[in-house]
């Protein structure tokens, strides 16, 4: 009896989730769609180029209808809708191909990228962070500190620019651009050497804003009163630490990674356009550009579904690892990402970020 | 059990002699627990001022202020015998591929940089500190909307965002710009605004205000924002950085200012040129003023949330 109400309320817990998640993304598609049918800018001349000039209005209108451009707004989206249910995005008026595919062959890329780059953050900022309170107060701290302030206050762009004319131009050790030499997409090395430039340029972006996040708060951690009675008992620094101090900052700081998820996305966008590496931002940027409203819409919802399910994983967790985390404390780590969000990097954040933009 | 594992450290136990009470701080093997001597701190008053950021930021201010005072050349005018020169007694900083004079350039372009700056994040405290109130006083169903909404904001992809109003718009200039930089940058601090207000929309000040016929705009004035503003403050600034690397990022990118309209970012939009002919100064000098105006902003902000930990450390 008392098993199943718990499984009940289980049930009800992630059914409330699922169905918070599918409204969330429903209403971003509207949003999306609308925005991007109501912008200006001609679909035709990105399908057919130039030739739409010459074209005779009957011409035109016969074009529109086979791309479905004729219809009012709800209609396309409507149809839009039913076809993506089925797996059909449109195709892309730039490359002429299924959305599907053009997408398929850049997504690897930006993952390697950008899941490679956010696990490296994530480590480094912890143990940049855990070091920076073990010592905390001293010189090393203070550097670091200092460091990671001017780090991110230097754009991603202008940080891969002073790069690329440092290892590329100058020194000639590095390459500057795409992911691999021609006819090396198979060889890992050529293609981890590429990462070298742009792998740094997210790192070093990002790291420093949550290596302080930790800092921060296991130094808060450190006056607390537990400490204060472990190291009555006898505990010694390591053990208060990482057993202690550690433990009780992991949960926000998993939870604040989950959200700034999009950040870093957005951060790996601005980079793969400085480096012309062929990802997910290359194509949002160009076809941003090209009004390739089809690709675009899909870029778009792509990158939104991932920041919503990054939110509600991120509630989850929070409320998984500690009870007392519920709905009105929520608003307290999303008050944190917000710092993140708009305090820091912003740099890329936020603002700039091609996608998945955070803050901005 | 023997008795000693309930002997406190340092106490003595009252049936021993006197006199060894009187040596008690010299005995050996125990240590005093009270006679520690707590350092007394210096009051440290100009220690966290940012004294160097201020400095930086007003001169840079002022430069690009008194621009006409400053600049050597017409930063507009393209010098065509004088393209990619190096710095020189001459052109201070170099010229850029198209024979600008990029001292003269930096000044004002920096005018406009850091006036998008200003203005966008106007705009865009205005909208966060309207909507976040209206969202923090509002009934909870439409309270939960309108978050909503905020977080799907959230997740489109701003740039995206930016492109698309900027193409209804038209073409970029400065004011639409910082509109829609404004108008993208301003969910995180209403999420702010909308937390301080729920805290404080049932002091007993808000409700009797409320009685006496108060609008929502003369309560959100008079009696909600001297109580948020400080908590808003850091990002207010902050949201001032944000949106200057949002101009120059967006400019650089070719999406922003066009090349004729001098900003930091529309210099730095050449820098693609630079990297061929190998003209660092295009690309460097640029960047360091923006790395400094941003740097000195963030010390600035930094120092007006004055999150300074007084507590001693127990490690």
């Amino acid at each position: 009896m008392k098993i199943q109400s718990r499984i009940r309320s289980r049930c009800h817990y992630y059914g409330r989730k699922v169905l918070l998640f599918l409204s969330s993304v429903f209403l971003l598609s509207i949003v999306v769609f609308y925005v991007s049918r109501l912008a200006p800018g001609d679909p035709l001349v990105s399908y057919y180029g130039d030739r739409v000039e010459k074209m005779s209005s009957e011409e035109r209108g016969r074009a529109e209808e086979r791309l479905g451009l004729s219809a009012p707004i709800f209609v396309q989206y409507v149809r839009w809708l039913d076809n993506a249910f089925h797996g059909d995005f449109g195709i892309s008026y730039k490359y002429k191909m299924d959305v599907v595919e053009v997408i398929r062959g850049r997504l690897g890329n930006t993952l390697i990228l950008g899941g490679i780059g956010f696990f490296l953050i994530f480590v480094f900022s912890l143990l940049l962070g855990v070091l920076c309170a073990w010592h905390e107060g001293r010189w090393i701290d203070r550097v670091i500190c200092r460091v990671g302030t001017i780090m991110s206050c230097i754009p991603e762009f202008w940080l891969s620019l002073v790069l690329i004319l440092l290892f590329a131009v100058e020194l000639r050790v590095l390459p500057s651009s795409g992911a691999y030499s021609i006819g090396g997409d198979k060889d890992l090395v050529d293609r981890a050497w590429h990462l070298v430039l742009p792998m740094t340029v997210v790192v070093a972006g990002h790291l420093w804003y949550y290596a302080y996040m930790v800092r921060n708060k296991m130094v808060e951690e450190a006056r607390r009163d537990y400490v204060l009675l472990a190291k009555a008992k006898g505990l010694s620094k390591r053990a208060m630490i990482f057993r202690h101090c550690l433990r009780n900052v992991l949960p926000s700081f998993l939870s604040i990674m989950a959200i700034s998820v999009p950040h870093v996305l957005g951060g790996t966008y601005i980079v793969e356009t400085v480096f012309s590496y062929p990802g997910i931002g290359t194509l949002s940027y160009e076809s941003a550009r090209y009004k390739d409203y089809n690709l675009l819409m899909l870029l778009c919802l792509l990158s939104g579904i991932l920041v919503i399910l990054c939110n509600i994983v991120a509630q989850v967790v929070n409320e998984r690892i500690d009870p007392r985390m519920k709905a009105e404390v929520v608003w307290e780590t999303s008050r944190d990402a917000a710092r993140v969000n708009g305090g820091s990097e912003s740099a890329g954040e936020n603002e700039d970020a091609e996608e998945g933009g955070g803050e901005v | 059990m023997m008795e000693d594992k309930f002997q406190i450290v340092g106490i003595q136990n009252p049936n021993e002699d006197a006199p060894n009470q009187v040596d008690i701080g010299r005995q050996e093997g125990v240590r005093p627990i009270f006679p520690r001597v707590v350092p007394i701190q210096k009051p440290r008053r100009h220690r966290d001022k940012p004294i160097l950021a201020i400095v930086l930021l007003l001169t840079i201010v002022t430069g690009c202020l008194a621009c006409e005072m400053i600049m050597t050349k017409d930063p507009a005018y393209m010098d065509l015998k004088n393209y990619n020169l190096p710095p020189n007694g001459e052109f201070l900083f170099g010229t850029d591929s198209m024979g600008r004079d990029v001292f003269s350039m930096i000044w004002y372009g920096g005018r406009v940089s850091l006036f998008i700056g200003v203005l966008s994040t106007l705009a865009s405290t205005a909208i966060a500190v309207v909507f976040g109130a209206a969202s923090g006083i509002a009934p909870g169903w439409l309270d939960e909307l309108l978050m909503r909404l905020t977080e799907i904001l959230l997740s489109v992809p701003s740039l995206l965002l930016v492109v698309l109003i900027q193409a209804i718009l038209g073409e970029a200039n400065v004011f639409s710009i910082s509109l829609v930089i404004g108008v993208t940058s301003w969910t995180s601090i209403a999420k702010v605004v909308r937390t301080e207000v729920r805290g404080l929309r049932e002091s007993e000040y808000v409700i009797a205000s409320k009685c006496m016929g108060g609008g929502f705009f003369h309560i959100l004035w008079h009696h909600l924002a001297p109580n948020f503003v400080s908590s808003i403050m850091f990002m207010v600034v902050m949201n001032v950085r944000g949106a200057i690397v949002a101009e120059s990022t967006l400019s650089f990118m070719g999406i922003g200012l066009p090349l004729h309209v001098i900003s930091w970012g529309s210099m730095l939009s050449l820098s693609e040129k630079a990297l061929l002919t190998n003209s660092w100064w295009m690309i460097l000098i640029p960047g360091i003023f923006l790395v400094v105006t941003l740097l000195s902003i963030t010390s600035l902000g930094n120092f007006l949330q004055k999150s300074i930990n007084a507590k001693q450390s127990n490690l």
